[in-house]
């Protein structure tokens, strides 16, 4: 229902303190024992003797005083006065006082929403699909090695992450400068580890075999999405080889190379 | 070219299997455990050896040209002329052990 005029912010409806008349028009307002200041006389019902009285014309509001329009006696008997709303002013709420429950907000609310600009409660964090952090390593040091089995030539190429969820992958991003073997013809090659583990599907992340011309080393790089399955740490090694024996890999022949592993969520 | 503390391993014993880092001897990280106990001194003497003969080849070939040039000097001048030019530039850089 509509309202005429201003609408009450809250409504205090106080039913106050009897008074015993006597004879005079003017008497104090309580509730509870404590002075009671009505906004007007419109927000008051008063009954004296069985009748409403009409406000304004038959009495006042003065402060926590009522005022009838003329003195009643001993024998009058004011039979209630109601306070229908005062318009209240709640200021600040004091702290640790609006519970959720107040909220209008739509949702779930719980420990993995938050509340969002258009007051519905979403699903904290990422989404499928979505990174979560981002550990990188970079080395600008030459490395070299003449083994036929991976190692990791002392490359700083080393990467721990913390997946915060087993189903969570990690994009593993290879970048490799100035690399290749000394020799045509013989395979340099480099991949990533997890642990003990190659995760490469096949000859690892790069192959560089230079069979003719050109120069013996380049840039080259690939990227897995490895599903490590775990919360715990975890390290993504560079390694390299030269797959042949008797010949050099080589990496970092002038420039840095980096390894990049992102948390995706899954 | 730079002849490599790796070459220079690879020269004393092909099938070393050995890792370095920044060029330096003192990162050397064997993988088959040096089984013949090949010295710092022995690597460095091999690259220096290796590098010196590289030196000499590098302007042995500065010297005769390019393919080209060289093809252009036997039209011109013929076989056996070609043949003294070769040995007068090996004459003018001399390997070490020839």
């Amino acid at each position: 229902m509509a309202y005429i005029g201003k609408q009450p912010t809250i409504g205090n409806f106080v039913k106050l303190d009897t008074i015993t008349t006597s004879a005079t028009a003017t008497y104090n307002l309580t509730n509870g024992g404590v002075a009671f200041s009505p906004q007007s006389p419109n927000h008051c019902i008063v009954s004296l003797n069985g009748v409403i009285q009409s406000p304004t014309t038959s009495f006042t509001i003065s402060g926590s005083t009522i005022v009838f329009a003329s003195a009643l006696t001993a024998s009058d008997v004011i039979d209630f006065i109601l306070v229908l709303g005062d318009v209240l002013n709640i200021g600040t709420p004091s702290d640790n006082t609006v519970s959720l429950a107040k909220l209008t907000a739509t949702g779930t609310k719980d420990a993995t929403t938050f509340l969002r600009g258009d007051n519905t409660f979403a699903t904290a964090g990422a989404t499928a699909g979505q990174v979560i952090q981002v550990v990188q390593a970079t080395d600008s040091t030459a490395r070299t090695t003449t083994s036929n089995t991976f190692v990791d030539a002392s490359s700083t190429l080393t990467v721990n992450i913390t997946p915060s969820s087993a189903s969570n992958k990690i994009l593993v991003i290879l970048m490799l400068c100035g690399f290749g073997a000394d020799t045509q013809n013989t395979n340099a090659r480099a991949t990533v580890f997890r642990g003990a583990t190659d995760i490469s599907p096949s000859n690892g992340f790069a192959d560089n075999n230079i069979v003719s011309g050109g120069s013996y080393y380049v840039g080259a790089g690939n990227s897995v999405l490895d599903t490590p399955n775990t919360t715990s740490s975890i390290t993504y090694q560079f390694k390299m080889q030269n797959s042949g024996g008797g010949n050099t890999a080589r990496v970092n022949n002038g420039g840095f190379s980096s390894l990049t592993c992102l948390e995706i969520k899954g | 070219m730079k002849i490599y503390i790796c070459t220079a391993i690879l020269a004393i014993k092909k099938d070393a299997q050995v890792s370095c880092s920044g060029e330096d001897i003192n990162t050397l990280e064997w993988h088959d455990g040096n089984p013949t106990n090949i010295t710092n001194q022995q690597i460095l003497a091999k690259q220096s050896e290796l590098q010196a003969l590289e030196d000499v080849i590098s302007k042995r070939i500065k010297e005769y040209g390019s393919i080209a040039e060289q093809i252009e000097f036997i039209t011109e001048n013929g076989l056996d002329a070609w043949q003294s030019k070769v040995q007068a530039i090996k004459n003018k850089y001399p390997k070490e052990n020839n």
